[in-house]
């Protein structure tokens, strides 16, 4: 018997999104309770996030990129239109959400006990594909 | 007896697909599940495998007179 499934990714686990930023190689930081973000010129601004890129770590000229945990549990970016326009657009947070979904599916097929066999990246038009493999037990 | 495979593909918005080969009875709808977590379901499909393990299963039946 064979399957297929197709699935919108929810980023609802902060430790994954953690990892996935970090695996693009952002540091990142966790509040729990929610931390200001800060702006381009150090102002603290209103809006507050869980996991927060500093805007030490991005572009100069940038503000704090954050992560807020909404009361349906998911990870929605708040992010500034200036920051938008240099790069950090959507096609970024797609990327993060594919670093999100990679973390999860090695994490979740090691605790239920699938062997991990391989990754491979393939190179599509429309971008960069991840392929897991496994195999169960 | 057939290795039981799963590939998923994440593409480059972060969406999922998984694909199983070689599962049996529950075993199929487990992992499907499992792979899914916490996502939303965009499709869900049997693939041609499945209706031919059914069709080899009533072939069977018809030869054995079950």
């Amino acid at each position: 018997m064979s399957a297929y499934g197709e699935f919108a990714t929810i980023m609802c686990e902060e430790r994954f999104l953690v990892e996935g930023l970090s695996n693009m190689g952002y540091h990142v930081e966790v509040s729990s309770q929610g931390a200001a973000l800060v702006g381009y010129q150090g102002d603290e601004r209103p809006e507050k996030a869980h996991v927060i890129i500093r805007r030490a770590h991005l572009d100069s000229a940038s503000n704090d990129i954050g992560f807020a945990r909404g009361t349906d549990g998911r990870f929605r970016a708040i992010l500034s239109e200036y920051d938008r326009s240099i790069g950090y657009s959507d096609q970024w947070l797609g990327k993060v959400q594919q670093h999100y979904k990679e973390s999860q599916t090695l994490a979740v097929a090691k605790a239920k006990g699938y062997i991990f066999r391989g990754k491979e990246v393939v190179q599509t038009p429309n971008g960069p594909q991840i392929r897991l493999q496994f195999v169960a037990r | 007896m057939q290795q039981k495979t799963i590939t998923v593909v994440i593409d480059q918005n972060g969406d999922s697909s998984v694909d199983l080969e070689g599962f049996a009875g529950q075993g199929c709808e487990k992992a499907l599940k499992d792979f899914q977590g916490e996502d939303r379901v965009k499709l869900q499909r049997r693939k041609a495998a499945f209706y031919s393990h059914i069709s080899d299963l009533r072939d069977q039946r018809l030869k054995s007179g079950s």
